[in-house]
């Protein structure tokens, strides 16, 4: 056992999850590193978050008609789920894969491509890519609608090699025109109706309807096509068998999946690492996850703390703290707004591209917006979370010393580990109060306060705002 | 009894406009002794720009809008959450709010009359009041669904009497939606969150229940119901995107999926949009689907004319039943014959 095994699996379920709570953190404790990690992996033996009063209660946010609905039902999935690993790998594929409903004014349809990484985002990259040529959104997106048979489109085939598998310098041009030949008749249902609705925005008259993939033969460039070196009447799976196969979509997958999970800063040893562990499992994502989190490139104290948490992160995290939105609240709608205004507008990133991650995340104004919203949310005492962590230090101790005030809401804050200097700036703050008592009856209000404030400014740490 | 009855479509009413004439998430509705049709907008979510949404709608059966009143908001003669929404016999109209916890009344003609209901768990007191009804004294019966139990007021608030716990067992609930009255003065309840409906005496005494999943044709997630004179019941199998027709011994009768085409607003809206209407004309709007995950849910999702979050089944007098489509802003009209 690791001398600091608590730190590392907070350490685990900040990246594989959204942080965890000290309650959570030390079930997982009980359980052992390896034994977490596996259940991490396995989400399916999860039971789903129950939807049906949300449903019931906004039913806006079952039809998820309108952006902000189809946003804030994402807030809620994300903050009441507990298939952690499973909100993450979606979020880390919306952001590789993205799709944006700017384009498509149809949230429901990149709502639901989010779902399809839950069922597929553990499973093998090559089936990623085939679940990914055949939604709707995605074909939408980069036009596979309009790749026809006698005038090809070659958006969504320039991208599948540029962006979603092998990246630039690993193929020709030749390559991207063939490869988009090959995805031609990879289209919607009524796409033309579709098409239309979408470029009006239209609603009516019964509200969006779903898209649904559809090939047309007669639509399919039959001829054959030169792809990377080989020669054959390829379609859309044939290319795919070939992508998934390349070592550079080996080398290019790996590089994201510890770009996310791992280090802002790119290691190419670890980065190796991964790529051998695609080829060794057939690209499979569980393994190479499994590979990572039990190694010490991801264990290393060197890199806890290592990563700026995306808005996502940041505002489900602290709301999974708190225990906010356990029950539907019209309200959800602000927290989605307060990702956006962060930088990160879930369901629709900027572009193809996906969101600029890192310390592109902090500005002058993402940063004071990062602060508030924290601050607001585990300031309301109302909220379970924030009482169940007011209740644990009542039931530890009567009275606090402002050193122990500060050590111990650090732990509830799931065991956050600030540097010396934050150390005693926070416990200069809480020297304010002096000693701060759960007894007598009368002095609970006003130390309850006092914690609350403490709490807000470790959320304000530097420390906080890093994964 | 056995009916021979059968249930065909008739025709659709409404389709989607934030404002004015149509519908947002139509949730539940009542007809007036003038045959208007009162339709209760949820709509959502509750950002400034959506809350005009929220009203209620006065239409005919024929589509002739007569306007509607309300609007967004928490002050007088304004919804947060409407849920339910019933007439007494001088046509006023009563309009419960599962988030301001209160019920509020209006004239026919739309005009805030008065407001009553507070929010706790004391007799008396509401939590999420889910569905309304009259019985023959008019006093005014409700599902306080977030207290788990069933109340009954008169009609201008005050507490008569009241039932129900939480829980699974006979007698309790779990989130119960839709109430309706028996002509014999049966209480019926849609006992949302344990899937199936009980049959009550006025006085709560356990008659008897059924449409449990475990059953040869298993509900799920029951919404609004009604009771017709022969003591089929009607009721919105909203979980599984259906409504069902119950014979008054719990055996299926009829189980519609919705078959809507345009509405008459709906066909104006075309009459106007023309290259969208011929689109959409020739497009397949009734595709075979297989969705990987929750089907009948995405199933409605993906093809327009059957139901989608049905929430409430009326009747009238003549024959019609009436479907709240709730997440295809419409009412879905069937024919008993």
């Amino acid at each position: 056992m690791p001398d600091n095994e608590l730190g590392l699996i907070a350490h685990l379920l900040r990246r594989a999850g959204f942080g965890g709570t000290l309650k959570e953190l030390e079930e997982y404790q009980a359980k052992g590193y390896e034994a977490t990690v596996e259940e991490l992996l396995h989400p399916e033996d999860i039971p789903e978050w129950n939807d049906d009063l949300v449903r019931r209660y906004q039913p806006d946010q079952n039809s998820v008609m309108y952006f902000e609905s189809a946003q804030s039902y994402a807030m809620y999935k994300m903050i009441n789920s507990n298939r952690l690993l499973e909100e993450k790998i979606s979020l880390f594929w919306h952001g590789l894969f993205a799709t944006a409903y700017g384009k498509l004014n149809h949230a429901k349809g990149v709502l639901n491509q989010t779902d399809t990484f839950r069922r597929h985002g553990l499973g093998s990259f090559h089936d990623i890519l085939m679940e990914l040529s055949r939604d709707p959104a995605m074909i939408f997106w980069l036009d596979n609608k309009d790749n026809h048979k006698n005038a090809p489109n070659e958006n969504y085939g320039r991208e599948l090699l540029e962006l979603f598998s092998m990246g630039i310098g690993n193929y020709s041009e030749d390559d991207v025109k063939n490869c988009a030949r090959a995805f031609t008749g990879w289209t919607i249902a009524n796409a033309e109706y579709m098409s239309n609705r979408a470029s009006r925005d239209s609603i009516w008259p019964s509200g969006r309807i779903d898209w649904q993939f559809e090939y047309r033969p007669e639509d399919h460039d039959e001829t054959d096509k030169d792809f990377l070196g080989r020669r054959g009447n390829f379609n859309g799976e044939d290319i795919i068998d070939i992508i998934a196969m390349r070592p550079a979509t080996s080398w290019f997958i790996s590089g994201k999946l510890y770009n996310y999970f791992v280090s802002d800063t790119a290691n190419e040893e670890a980065t190796a690492f991964l790529a051998e562990e695609y080829r060794k499992s057939g690209g499979n994502i569980r393994s190479m996850l499994r590979a990572l989190f039990l190694s010490d490139y991801f264990k290393s104290e060197a890199v806890w703390y290592d990563k700026i948490k995306s808005p996502a992160e940041l505002v489900v995290g602290t709301a999974r703290l708190a225990g906010s939105y356990k029950t539907p609240q019209s309200n959800i709608t602000n927290l989605a707004s307060d990702a956006n205004f962060m930088g990160q507008e879930i369901l629709n990133p900027p572009t193809v591209e996906g969101w600029h991650t890192g310390m592109e995340w902090v500005d002058t104004g993402t940063l004071v917006e990062r602060v508030n919203s924290s601050a607001l949310v585990i300031g309301n005492t109302l909220q379970p979370g924030v009482q169940d962590m007011i209740q644990r230090l009542k039931d530890r101790q009567k009275s606090y010393q402002p050193n122990e005030l500060v050590d111990a809401c650090l732990l509830l804050l799931g065991n956050l580990d600030v540097s010396e200097i934050t150390h005693d700036r926070l416990t200069e703050f809480a020297a304010n109060y002096g000693e701060v008592k759960f007894s007598p009856e009368d002095s609970i209000a006003c130390s309850e306060q006092q914690v609350v404030e403490l709490l807000q400014l470790m959320l304000a740490t530097r420390e906080y705002q890093m994964a | 009894m056995t009916t021979t009855k059968t249930f065909n479509y008739s025709h659709t009413v409404g389709f989607l406009a934030a404002t004015g004439r149509g519908f947002t998430n139509p949730v539940d509705l009542a007809i007036n002794s003038q045959d208007v049709i009162y339709v209760i907008n949820r709509a959502g979510p509750e950002t400034p720009i959506r809350l005009p949404s929220k009203r209620v709608t006065m239409c005919n059966l024929n589509e002739d809008w007569f306007g509607d009143f309300g609007t967004g908001g928490k002050g007088d003669g304004q919804f947060w959450w409407p849920s339910a929404i019933i007439i007494d016999s001088d046509d006023q109209v009563y309009v419960a709010d599962e988030a301001l916890q209160r019920i509020s009344v209006f004239n026919k003609d739309g005009e805030f009359l008065r407001k009553w209901g507070t929010k706790g768990s004391e007799s008396g007191q509401l939590e999420y009041p889910s569905s309304m009804a009259f019985d023959a004294d008019e006093n005014l019966w409700l599902t306080d669904s977030g207290n788990h139990r069933v109340q009954k007021f008169t009609k201008d608030g005050q507490f008569i009497s009241g039932w129900g716990e939480r829980g699974s067992g006979s007698g309790q609930f779990e989130g119960p939606w839709g109430l309706a009255l028996g002509q014999g003065g049966d209480v019926y309840i849609s006992d949302w969150g344990n899937d199936r409906i009980q049959r009550y005496t006025e006085d709560g005494v356990v008659i008897e229940e059924f449409g449990g999943l475990s059953g040869g044709n298993p509900i799920h997630r029951p919404a609004g119901l009604t009771v017709d004179s022969d003591g089929n019941i009607y009721v919105a199998d909203w979980g599984n995107e259906k409504v069902k027709i119950l014979a008054s011994d719990g055996s299926l009768l009829a189980t519609l999926r919705g078959e809507s085409v345009d509405s008459k607003w709906a066909a104006d809206y075309f009459a106007v949009n023309p290259e969208e209407g011929q689109l959409r004309n020739e497009a397949d709007l009734f595709p075979e689907l297989d969705p990987p995950a929750r089907r009948d849910r995405e199933i409605s999702a993906g093809v327009e004319g059957y139901f989608w979050g049905p929430t409430a089944v009326k009747l009238d007098d003549k024959g019609n039943i009436y479907v709240a489509d709730s997440l295809r802003h419409r009412l879905q009209i069937y024919k008993a014959n």
